[in-house]
Parts: structure tokens; sequence; C-alpha cells
């Protein structure tokens, strides 16, 4: 294929340029080696738009530093991308680094950065979270944050829009001054023939090498000036939204030689990132995360942080820097001996604050270069696929949207509150997503607190009917599914109720909620007042398409010794209440996501719901039962190191995979926990056909009840390996094997104990945390040991008139006969609170 | 010998001891449950087998149990019994699928209503 220029890398640098690059009368292409925008150090960064102060004067990454600040408030607005000043803190812990801070004020100066110098009390004032041993700081009001992905994604977006050619899997292997075969005639000065990997071929007038990483090799290829880059791995922890607020600023602390240290910040999705480590590894690909990075993090973490919750960690990464070499600045512009052929080469930070005016300053060259006018600005596309994000609109706006398009009332990721809408958005994008990650990063679905523990079979689900391709599919690997034509996407019922006043609303129709309506149904029955009939209003709100919480995925046995004498199966237990609550003539509202419980100061509570077919509903009630039930915990809570592959899931995500979804998600498995549900799917994995290799406890004891220990390990001779725990999971794409070391009565594992089992598959059942977002907003106390509302035991009311719970939103129970038994007295509570309130 | 009940979640330690002329002495266990799952233990072993089978036309499976235990050296055959079985819907929680699975006596019946 013939173009005008040639971009080599969809990262933040490369769609920058080819964005700049559409402002000219100039085709263009961009060449990506991964299966998406933002794959290498772009999707992997602190996130951070740094002031300037830093850099040595002179240098390229001062320049592109400072006038690329300068643009982010503009580049930002044109693209749509959330981005704020929240200014930058460099800390100084004693004398020594107090002299750092003043040689970076004057850096400052000579780049034309305000900053100053504030005293500790000042600092604490600021920011009360500081550690008490820091001294004074440098505070740079120009700093930011923004988020990288977002960024790139619509910068390609933007690109696209105005003609730019997006090719992915596309690694070039070769660069030539050949003359082109085929017939047309190249009639450009300089040629250049590109070739990928599997044979494609472009020829560019100009190459502009966005490389990253690589940016050395595809240099090296054409250029007589060669250089090397070496990959500096930074190793970072991301924390609940929760901690959202511990930080206005971007708190840095003094730089050394291999980088600006570890650093503590806000985000702008409301997340805290912590890190980097600074580790220059061999392998450009290996970003895997490691044991000892990890303890660094902390440790450097805590020097700013003392009070660094490591219980609220939702996700460990690794990012790649391509660091240069010989002079260790950014290599920008046309190589010298290659006409035609452009750098942007070693763009390690400040990158992601200077991509923006890199853009600019190449396009202009390449252009000058072409000899070719710039666009009429009415012909340039503002365009960037933007769809509305619905957690943050205002109710009125959401409920005319949800109206308009349905699927925007169905949330598919409960933890960041993403909509079908959304997602189905960002694949039918331009440059639209393709696999999981490119979801995640286009929506965030699947990066809250669960990480995709609970809507990555929804997602797979949604990425194959769009694209037309299997759901499997996207399990494969972390790269792309082959491309495939759009499906036309399949609509759904629902039911629905309208608004009114109730008695009870009841939030989860699990075990919990069936229950405590039922209880509740039944107190109120007959002894309604007058005024309101006489049954009592129960409504039961559910966000999956069917009542039965979680027991409808646990098909074995084992459930209702004790509530009903016989050993029943998790559906089977459920049906009857289901049962129940259609007997008493209870509603059950399915496919609708409550997102906020309100008390009122005259007694009873709001709660607002959204759903496809019903839109955004408030109702108004006088009792409300919490039955959300819990979670399990992620991989990145864990914190266990190594590669971040397709392959790793929670297990019960692989309950739901193997029996909802009818999907086997490996064959040769490893579970890490011994929880029950770990122990339950390792005799349902097995009895699917797959070899449980092994299932790894890293206390004494399991977790799990020994029955489970002895019907599911045992009678399949499935070793369990107690006080051992699972040091490195290996593999780029998919699992190809973890690490498993034995540990000291620490929890630390013990070098040279480590053995190696090969693997396509690790399932993590490490236990269940409360899912109390709506409990929280709603205001009512919690108990930090069980993250669950505090209850007073006899009637389950929390802190809040007219707010109780049951069931595992309360604490995560062993048995769902005590679950049910809990609950009731929920209901039956909730139902005597709402015939005595006044309203 | 040693051996853990696995009839509820209390998951009671057991000394088994099975004597020459063929009697089975039990203790540890805290309800008769115990002793009886011990005597079959020792005896003839039985499992629940809950499993899935194939729905025509759909990719989500149905659930489906063995209405009792059965001999645990037969758990094989009554997997592969299930592994060769699609239904037709519809189905309720308490039809059977396959009467006397694997020659086992036992019936394996639905487990949800689908």
């Amino acid at each position: 294929m013939k173009t005008d220029v040639a971009v080599i890398g969809a990262g933040v640098v490369g769609c920058a340029v080819a964005r700049e690059l559409t402002r000219w009368n100039l085709n263009v292409v961009v060449l990506e080696a991964g299966s998406d925008v933002a794959e290498g150090a772009s999707k992997a960064n602190s996130a951070i738009v740094h002031a300037g102060f830093d850099a040595q004067p002179g240098t390229n990454k001062a320049k592109f530093n400072v006038l690329g600040n300068r643009m982010f408030e503009d580049v930002c607005r044109e693209l749509k991308v959330p981005f704020r000043r929240n200014g930058s803190l460099v800390l100084a812990f004693g004398e020594d680094d107090e002299k750092t801070l003043a040689e970076l004020k004057s850096r400052g100066e000579a780049n034309g950065v305000p900053t100053e110098i504030i005293t500790q009390e000042e600092l604490r004032r600021r920011e009360p979270n500081v550690s008490p041993e820091a001294t004074a700081a440098l505070w740079a009001p120009t700093g930011g944050i923004c988020c990288p992905y977002e960024l790139t994604f619509r910068y390609a977006e933007n690109a696209a829009a105005n003609g730019a050619e997006f090719f992915f899997d596309a690694k070039v292997v070769s660069i030539s001054r050949a003359v082109p075969r085929g017939d047309a005639p190249c009639d450009a000065p300089f040629p250049y023939c590109v070739v990928c990997e599997d044979g494609r071929e472009f020829i560019a007038r100009a190459v502009v090498n966005c490389a990253g990483c690589h940016s050395d090799e595809i240099n090296n290829l054409i250029a007589p000036v060669k250089y090397s880059i070496t990959a500096r791995r930074g190793e970072y922890l991301m924390l609940d939204r929760d901690e959202d607020g511990a930080f206005s600023s971007t708190m840095f602390q003094c730089p050394g030689k291999m980088g600006k240290g570890i650093l503590v910040s806000p985000t702008v999705d409301g997340t805290v990132i912590v890190g980097p480590t600074a580790e220059d590894v061999a392998d450009k690909e290996d970003k895997a995360t490691t044991y000892a990075g990890l303890e660094k993090v902390k440790a450097g973490a805590r020097r700013t942080w003392p009070g660094l919750p490591l219980g609220k960690v939702i996700a460990e990464f690794s990012g790649m820097r391509a660091h240069e070499t010989t002079q260790g600045d950014f290599v920008i512009g046309e190589a010298s001996g290659a006409p035609g052929f452009f750098n942007a080469l070693g763009v390690e930070s400040p990158g992601l604050t200077s991509a923006p005016a890199i853009g600019v300053s190449l396009a202009e060259e390449v252009a000058a270069f072409l000899k070719v006018s710039r666009k009429n600005p009415s012909l340039i596309s503002k365009d960037v696929s933007w769809w509305p994000k619905t957690r943050e609109m205002p109710p009125e706006e959401l409920a005319a949207l949800v109206e308009r398009d349905p699927s925007f009332g169905r949330v598919v990721c409960r933890c960041e509150e993403i909509t079908e809408g959304e997602i189905r958005a960002s694949i039918r994008a331009r440059v639209g997503a393709r696999t999981l990650d490119g979801i995640k990063r286009r929506t965030r679905s699947g990066m809250g607190r669960c990480q995709g523990g609970f809507c990555t079979p929804r997602l797979i689900e949604i990425l194959g009917s769009e694209l037309g391709l299997p759901p499997e599919a996207f399990l494969l690997s972390r790269k792309t599914a082959p491309l495939a034509l759009k499906a036309q996407a399949a609509g759904n019922g629902e039911q629905g109720t309208g608004n009114g006043f109730l008695d009870v609303l009841v939030v989860g129709a699990g075990p919990a909620g069936l229950a405590a309506a039922c209880a509740a149904k039944e107190t109120l029955r007959g002894t309604g007042n007058g005024e309101r009939g006489t049954d009592g209003n129960v409504l039961v709100i559910e966000r999956d398409d069917a009542p039965g919480g979680i027991l409808q995925q646990c098909i074995h046995n084992g459930f209702g010794l004790h509530r009903f004498k016989e050993e029943l199966t998790g559906p089977e237990y459920a049906q009857r209440f289901v049962d129940k609550a259609a007997s008493l003539g209870i509603p059950v509202v399915c496919g609708t996501m409550v997102l906020d419980v309100q008390p009122q100061p005259d007694g009873g509570a709001r709660v607002t719901a959204m759903s496809p077919r019903g839109g955004l509903k408030i109702y108004k009630t006088r009792s409300v039962v919490l039955a959300m039930g819990c979670r399990e915990r992620p991989r990145g809570a864990l914190m266990t190191p190594g590669t971040r592959p397709a392959g790793v899931y929670t297990a019960g995500t692989v309950q739901r995979l193997v029996n909802m979804d009818g999907i086997m998600p490996g064959r040769r498995v490893v579970i890490l926990g011994s929880g029950d549900i770990g122990l339950i799917m390792a005799r349902r994995l097995t009895f699917s056909g797959a070899k449980v290799l092994a299932c790894v406890e890293i206390m004494k004891k399991s977790s799990g009840l020994m029955r489970n220990v002895v019907q599911c390990l045992n009678d399949y001779d499935i070793p369990l390996l107690l006080s051992h725990t699972v040091t490195d999971v290996e593999g780029r794409e998919h699992v190809t094997g973890v690490k498993v070391a034995k540990v000291d009565d620490n929890l630390k594992p013990i070098p040279g104990t480590e053995m190696h089992f090969d693997c396509d598959t690790l399932v993590l059942s490490c236990g269940l945390i409360p899912e109390n977002e709506l409990t929280k907003k709603a205001g009512v106390e919690m108990v930090p040991k069980t993250r669950g509302p505090k209850v007073d035991p006899k009637t389950m009311a929390t802190s809040v008139p007219g707010i109780f719970a049951g069931g595992n939103v309360v604490r995560v129970y062993d048995l769902v006969d005590w679950v049910s038994r809990d609950s009731e007295i929920a209901g039956r509570s909730a139902a005597k609170y709402a015939k005595e309130v006044r309203l | 010998m040693k051996m853990i009940c696995i009839n509820c979640p209390r998951g009671c330690e057991m000394d088994v001891e099975k004597r020459d002329n063929g009697d089975v002495s039990v203790s540890g266990n805290a309800c008769p449950r115990g002793e009886a799952y011990a005597k079959s233990e020792i005896v003839n072993p039985t499992r629940m087998v809950t499993g899935l089978v194939r729905v025509a036309g759909m990719r989500k499976p149905l659930p489906v149990k063995t209405r009792t235990a059965i001999p645990k050296g037969r758990i094989d055959a009554v997997l592969f019994a299930l592994h060769q079985t699609t239904v037709q819907l519809p189905v309720k929680i308490g039809d059977v699928i396959i009467p006397d699975v694997a020659e086992t006596g036992v019936d394996v019946v639905a487990t949800a209503n689908m």
C-alpha cells in the first residue's frame, strides 16, 4: 500500500504524531506491532503531566516537557480527555534533600517552570497524610494528572476521523529504499519500503519512528547513526477508589540517577497510584512484577505515606520505559543520513507530558520535508468517537439517554459502573476495542476493585456478539481475536414496576435478599394499616438477569442441610426461595442496578435504580434491606508477582464460565488458595476433563471446609500444598506456568523451595469480601474487620434507622442456611420498622 | 484409620476400625450419620455426583445431580453418561434426565428450571 507517511508505533507519541500529521494534506498510516493502541509504555506509567523542573536545561526532555505541559488543557479539551492540574510536590527528608530542592528550583527557573519551596507546616496543612519526616517540599503548581491510555486512544480516534489508517499486529521487520514492487511508480524523492513480519508492505515518502522501547531497532534498520535503548522496568501498585483524596497533589521524592523515585499520586479516575521502581531489564517485553520490586514500592511509598493501606491494593503491574543509553535524552527529529526518516526515540519520562509537543513538532518537520500545506481548518474533523460516561452523568440526562438507548441502562462492570452501551461504543469506535484489555482501557470496565471477576464473562459475550466470534476466542490470549464483521447486537427483555411508596425495598435477589423479602412480606401480611392496603409493599431489585444470586452457579450439592434437612444443590436451594417469593406475590425486578440508597431526614429512604427498559427510577421506601452479597478477592489484592497474562481467574469466574456459560477456561490448572469455591472448582474442572495439578494454600490449614478437602481434592488425588504460595506467574499472552514455594512462619517464601508447574490456568480462591459500596454511600457505619456494616444481631439493623442488612454483605458466611436465617431477621425487622415509621 | 465425615460442614474427624469379624467400630462422630458414613465408606464408599449436561441449541448447560449417592467407583461412568447426553427444553427441577445412570439404579435429575 502507498502512503505519504508511515508512523511506526501506536503509543501516545505515535498517535499524537499521526493526529498532528492529519492536520496537513497528507495520507497517514500507523503500524503497530501490538494488537491495540497504547500497548507499550503508554498503558503502564505514572500518568503524570510533569511540570518540567526536573529535566536538565537545554535538553529535549526539558524543551518538550515544558511545551507539552502548556498544551495539555487545550489538547485534553479537544480530545475530551480528563485532565487535572493538581500540582506536584517534591518532598525533602532532611538537609541534603533540601539542597536538592534548591537545585530543582533553579533548574525549574532555567526551564521557565514556576516553583516555590514550602515549609513543613505548610506541607502538612496541604497534605495531612504526608509523613512527619518530610521537612520541606518544592511546590510546582503546573504539575498535573491525566489518563495515558485514554489520551492515546482519543488521539488515535481523532487521527482516524481525519483519515489516518491503523494497522495492528503489524510488526515492522525491514525498512529499505528499494524501488517499490507493483505497477505504480512512486513519485517521492526518497520512498521508503516498510515491510511487516506477516509480509504486509507499505511504501511511504516519510517514516516516523515512535516505536518506544523498540525505537532503537527501527532506527537501526535504516539510519546510519545507531542507537541503543535499555528497557527500564517500573513496578506499581494501584489502590482502590476508597483512598481517593488521600493526597491532592502528586507526591514525589527527591530524584535519583535512575529516575524520579517512588511517587504517590491521585489519578483522574479517583484511584491512587504508587510507584515506580526503576530496573534495567534485558528483555524489553518482560513486564512481570517481582516480589522484591513490590516490596521496594511499598517501602518507598511508606516513606511518603506512612499510613499506606495495603489492604486497599487492587492491582499491581509494571511498565517499561525506553531509556536511550548514550545521552539519556529524547532523540527527536530527522535522522542524519536518512532524509525523510524521523525519530521520536528514547521517549521515557516525561514522555506522556511531551507527547503533544513532539506530535506537533514532528508533524511540522515532516510536512516541511514533503512540502505540503496545512489542511483547511473547516475540513478537519473534531470527532473523537466520544460516548457518554454514565457514572458521571446527572440523573435526568442519564434517564433520557437510557430511554433513547436502553443498553446504557445495563450495568456490566459493577465496580466502575460501566454500562453495556459504553462497552459497545468502545468496540464500535474507529479504532475500536478488539480485546478484553482494549475494552478495559477504553471504558475502565474490569479496572475496579474486583478486577474483572464479575464482568469478564459478560465482556466476552459482548465482544463476541459485536465482532461475530465465539466468546472463548477472547480468553485465549491478551492479543486480538481475528478481526471479523460486526454482528448485530441482540435485544433483551426485562420486567419492570412503577414508581411507588414501598414498605420494604430489598437490594439483591440472592438467598439473603429473597429470604428477607419473604420474611418481610409475611410480617406485613394482614397487618398493614388501612390507608395503604393490607399486604404491605415489598419489592426486590436484582442486577442479574435472574433471581438466585451466586447460588445459580453453585451446582454442587451440600446446601440446606439445616434449613430443609436435605442436601440440595445451589440452584435447587435458590429455587425454593424464588418459588416462595412468587407465591407471596413479591415482585422481583431483574436486570436493574441500584445506584444509590439515600436515607431521608424524616425517615425512610430514596433508592435510585437503573435498568435498560425502565431507565432511571427513584423508589421511595419506608425501609431498606441491603443484601448485595460479596465478591472475590482479585489477584491484585494478593500481590502475586509475575506477568499478567490471560488465564488467571478467580474461582467464581471459572465457576460462572463452566457452569453457566458452558466455557472451559483451560486444561491444566493450578489453584491458589483453598477457599471452598476453589475446592469445589477443583472437582468441577476435573469432572469437565481438566487436570488440576495442585491446590496451593499459604496458611497451615485449608481455609475451606474439611468435607470439601476430602470430597473435592482427596477423592481425585489432587495434592493440597499447605504453607506454600505462588511466587511467580509465567507467560506473556497466556499463562504457561507458575512457580510455587514453601513459606516460613511469616508467610515469606523460603528460597530454594521453588517448584514449577506447567499449566495454562491459575485459579484464585483466596477469600471473599462483602460488597458494600451502597452501604457506605448511604452513610452506614462500617466494621473494618468484617468490611461489613455494623449491625445489631437481634434485628440486623444498621446504624442508619430504616436500613437493615442481611447475608454476605454483613460478613462472609460459611453456610447459606445461616444467610437465610439472619436475613429473615433483617426482613422481619424492616417490616416492623415500616409499620411503625410515620411518613 | 482416621476419616473425616463429609455429611455436613462440621467435618468430624473419626477413628474407624474394621475388625477381623467384619464389624466396624466408629468413634469421634457427633451424630449417627457419621457412623453410617464411616461404615459405608469402608465397605462401599458412595458419593453424590453433580454435573452438567448439554442443552439442545444452547450454550448454557443444564445442572443435574444423581438423586442419591452412587458407588464412588462409578463416578467416571456417570460423568461419561452425562457427557453423552443432550436434553431438550423445557426442563423442571426433579425431571429425570437419565434413568438408572450407568446401571447404578440411581436416576440423574435436573436441579434447575430451564
